[in-house]
């Protein structure tokens, strides 16, 4: 059952993001693209992450008013002059299929859907489930790892954001050099 | 199959990278790779009929090391997709930059760069 | 064991800090330089043996763990170094910019990011700080504001995610295989036989590939390094490319699959490939920046040459290239971007006679084009000349023979320049030039002294032993096995 919903969820991202690629106006695009963000949570409600659920709606949200704001009374209209030749494409979807095909045998060897590897080995992931509650104290325990065994990636998480917007912030400030005149 | 579907996914994003000439597509495009490395991740911790790796009081008697769903993966992801919304919106002020100095998103018509 | 963590604390602590102190000139150098220094002098007291620092004190199954061997401790060594040199530099040449504390906030966070990288011992953990020194270097390639920085800035953020997106996939798939993040237990318990691991191989050699513009995909890297201020450019294409491309790749390779010829000697291939082309590129620059940054293109083939023989002599000649490439290519970049500072001017046809007003620039690109060029004392001639005798001694003549063109395309290549912008007649618009300060001059002059003396680091015995071999046979042990066995 579950199997069946993310199929077809899938299904549907995966036509959006045709529609993305194909769509003329921009803002149409983006909004596009917040559907697929939205399907993508739902997926991870199904596949039993609801943390992560959570934060892909919310991060959904943050980039969908980034984006808008970007393209917002803007030019935003693709123009045929924008798009590759259609040689160029039909070249790059070759090659694109080509990888699939090459790539398509090495999904059977991958653990099979439903039964990861984690649950048959000494694996920390099962550690983490044994004895995560009485480690950490916390019943949560995705929380528990996010905030006390890796922390140590949390930390860099909020740096990457830090830094990231540090970088916007600099690089949308419009006068970068002293002299006068040399900017931009 | 449903990897099959994730790796489609990434791949497009992929042709949108490589072959659209539009600041924004090519934002969006790159934000759909992310979600769908993101979703191979989680597909990869999914255990069958797998509960949610958190007691609770919904699930008092769960023995979460034999039913639960992988909790690393998620954890992972959380931090990729944070990280991912860090490079979205630092490729979204460069695109607004350039929009400021060229009038457009459109980058065949971004050629200051010799080469 | 307890440094290790200081490595990632100071630098970000310091990054964190310029952000109050935004006015406050006095304060603000004196902290760069106190952090910088600060932390060179940690990397030398950093410990010779192997050892481990477990993040929160879990166990290797469950934390993250940290870990120092020789191997990277001479990198941290020389990023220390490098980036401490690059900052000094800075203090000087960013004053033409505005926003100067929020610089060095970006150098300090991409110094974070590299040191996270290069003492962790965790796969996500590297992707994470990965994350972090590649956004802090998109950031401060865009940093001028000009038309033609922020498009080498995007087209930088565009390869450059999805490079990181194909690594991660990597880490997905290693996951899969073996439910464990840590390097050393995936080095027990990756399966080389599984044709997955081939597809592991490909997805990695891709990303980091890309990440140190290994042939195929070098085409950003000219636009990226040259964008860039002068001392980012010093730092990015003097171990930036470094230690996110190529010593993951080195890891990978030698101590967590394990040596395998196959795709040792593709990668040897792509080498030898991309030294060709990184110095075709360069002879059509007019750009000094431009020009140096393809240049790097050919050096960091000349590493993978090295890497690919995967013979201890190959071995010893591409950890040499690196150390020594981070030296003169820093130095190269530094007086170009001194050059650039005095006159305003990148384009070297329209300069000359340079070496009369400027004469500490002009002695400190001479000692940098004699080292790259390969002239026997200094650092440039050894490195080259351990990976040719290398690829002889393991039969590879044709790759030999490409070091030997390359290195001698890019001895004709250098002088031309040197004459260009320093000799000749100075032209009227340049006569009242005056050279750049001597906080910008004196950094130049430290990477002048390591040109000259980094050859010691094979010749003089007592250095070989101490920081040189213990790396190469850190690598050589082979794959990781036995070090962390037992699940709590």
């Amino acid at each position: 059952m579950v199997e069946i919903s993310i199929f077809i969820l899938l299904v549907f991202m995966i036509i959006g993001m045709v529609f993305v690629l194909e769509m003329k106006n921009l803002l149409s695009a983006v909004v596009m693209m917040g559907a697929i963000d939205f399907g993508l949570s739902v997926i991870f409600l199904l596949l039993s992450a609801p943390d992560l659920a959570i934060v892909q709606i919310a991060v959904a949200v943050i980039s969908l008013v980034i984006m808008i704001r970007a393209t917002i009374h803007r030019e935003i209209v693709e123009t045929p002059s924008q798009e590759s030749t259609f040689s160029s494409r039909v070249v790059m979807l070759c090659f694109l299929f080509l990888f699939f095909i090459l790539i398509y045998p090495a999904f059977s060897l991958l653990p099979i859907f439903g039964e990861p590897i984690f649950a048959e080995s000494a694996s920390s992931s099962m550690k983490y489930l044994l004895e995560g509650m009485t480690q950490t104290g916390s019943p949560n325990i995705v929380t528990a790892i996010v905030l006390d065994f890796r922390a140590y990636d949390t930390l860099g998480e909020a740096i990457v954001l830090f830094t990231s917007v540090l970088g916007a912030v600099s690089v949308l400030r419009y006068r970068n050099r002293k002299k006068p005149g040399s900017s931009t | 199959m449903i990897y099959a579907l994730c790796i489609v996914l990434f791949l497009l994003g992929l042709y949108g990278v490589l072959v659209k000439k539009n600041l924004i597509k090519i934002i969006i495009s790159l934000a759909m790779m992310n979600n769908a490395i993101n979703l191979f991740f989680i597909l990869l911790a999914y255990r069958k009929n797998g509960v949610v790796p958190i007691l609770s009081f919904l699930q008092p008697n769960a023995n979460l090391y034999e039913t639960a769903v992988d909790p690393l993966p998620q954890a992972l992801v959380l931090t990729s997709v944070v990280i991912g919304l860090g490079v979205t919106a630092l490729m979204v002020a460069l695109a607004i930059r350039l929009y400021y100095v060229y009038g457009t998103f459109d980058i065949t018509k971004m050629r200051k760069l010799r080469g | 064991m307890g440094l290790l963590p200081l490595f990632v604390a100071i630098p970000l602590f310091s990054a964190l800090l310029l952000g109050f102190i935004e006015h406050k000139k006095g304060i603000m150098h004196t902290l760069v330089m106190l952090t910088t220094s600060a932390l060179v002098i940690l990397a030398f007291a950093t410990p010779l043996q192997r050892g481990f620092y477990f993040v929160g004190g879990h166990h290797p199954f469950v934390g993250i763990t940290l870990m120092l061997d020789p191997l990277n401790r001479l990198l941290l060594i020389v990023v220390q170094i490098l980036v401490f040199v690059a900052s000094w530099y800075s203090i000087g040449y960013m004053e033409q910019y505005t926003a100067k504390s929020r610089y060095f906030s970006f150098v300090f966070l991409m110094l974070a990011g590299m040191n996270g990288i290069v003492i962790t011992a965790d796969f996500f953990n590297l992707y994470v700080y990965m994350e972090i020194a590649t956004i802090a270097s998109y950031a401060l390639v865009a940093y001028g504001g000009k038309a033609h920085e922020l498009e080498a800035s995007f087209k930088y953020l565009v390869l450059g995610s999805i490079s990181s997106l194909f690594i991660l996939l990597g880490i997905a798939l290693i996951y899969s295989q073996t439910a464990a993040l840590n390097m050393m237990v995936v080095a027990q318990r990756l399966d080389v036989t599984n044709p997955i691991t081939w597809l592991i191989i490909t997805v990695f050699a891709a990303g980091f590939g890309l990440k140190s513009a290994l042939f195929p995909f070098h085409s950003w890297l000219p636009d990226a390094h040259s964008s860039a201020p002068a001392p980012v450019s010093a730092i990015l294409s003097g171990v930036l490319i470094k230690v996110v491309g190529i010593y993951v790749l080195l890891r990978f390779f030698y101590n967590i699959i394990g040596v395998d010829q196959a795709p040792l000697t593709l990668i040897a291939w792509l080498g030898a490939l991309s030294s060709l082309v990184g110095v075709l590129l360069a002879m059509g620059q007019h750009d000094f920046k431009r020009l140096l940054a393809c240049h790097s293109v050919s050096q960091v083939g000349y590493i993978f040459i090295g890497i690919g023989l995967g013979t201890p002599l190959g071995l010893i000649g591409a950890l040499l290239h690196i150390v020594n490439h981070s030296a003169f290519k820093s130095l190269l970049f530094l007086s170009a971007g001194s050059v650039e500072y005095a006159t305003g001017e990148r384009n070297f046809h329209s300069m000359g006679g340079l070496a009369k007003v400027m004469p500490w620039t002009n002695a400190a690109s001479f000692i940098g084009f004699t080292s790259i060029g390969g002239v026997p004392p200094l650092n440039g001639f050894w490195s080259k000349l351990i990976l040719i005798i290398a690829c002889v001694s393991s039969g590879q003549w044709i790759l030999g023979l490409i070091i030997v063109v390359v290195a001698i395309m890019t001895l004709t290549l250098f002088p031309k320049i040197q004459k260009y912008v320093f000799l000749g007649d100075l032209p009227s618009k340049f006569r009242n030039v005056k050279e750049s300060p001597w906080s910008m001059i004196l950094p130049m002059l430290v990477l002048c002294f390591f040109c000259i003396v980094l050859g010691a680091l094979v010749v003089v015995p007592v250095l070989r032993e101490t920081y040189f071999l213990p790396a190469v046979q850190a690598l050589l042990s082979g794959k990781w096995l036995g070090v962390f066995q037992n699940a709590p």
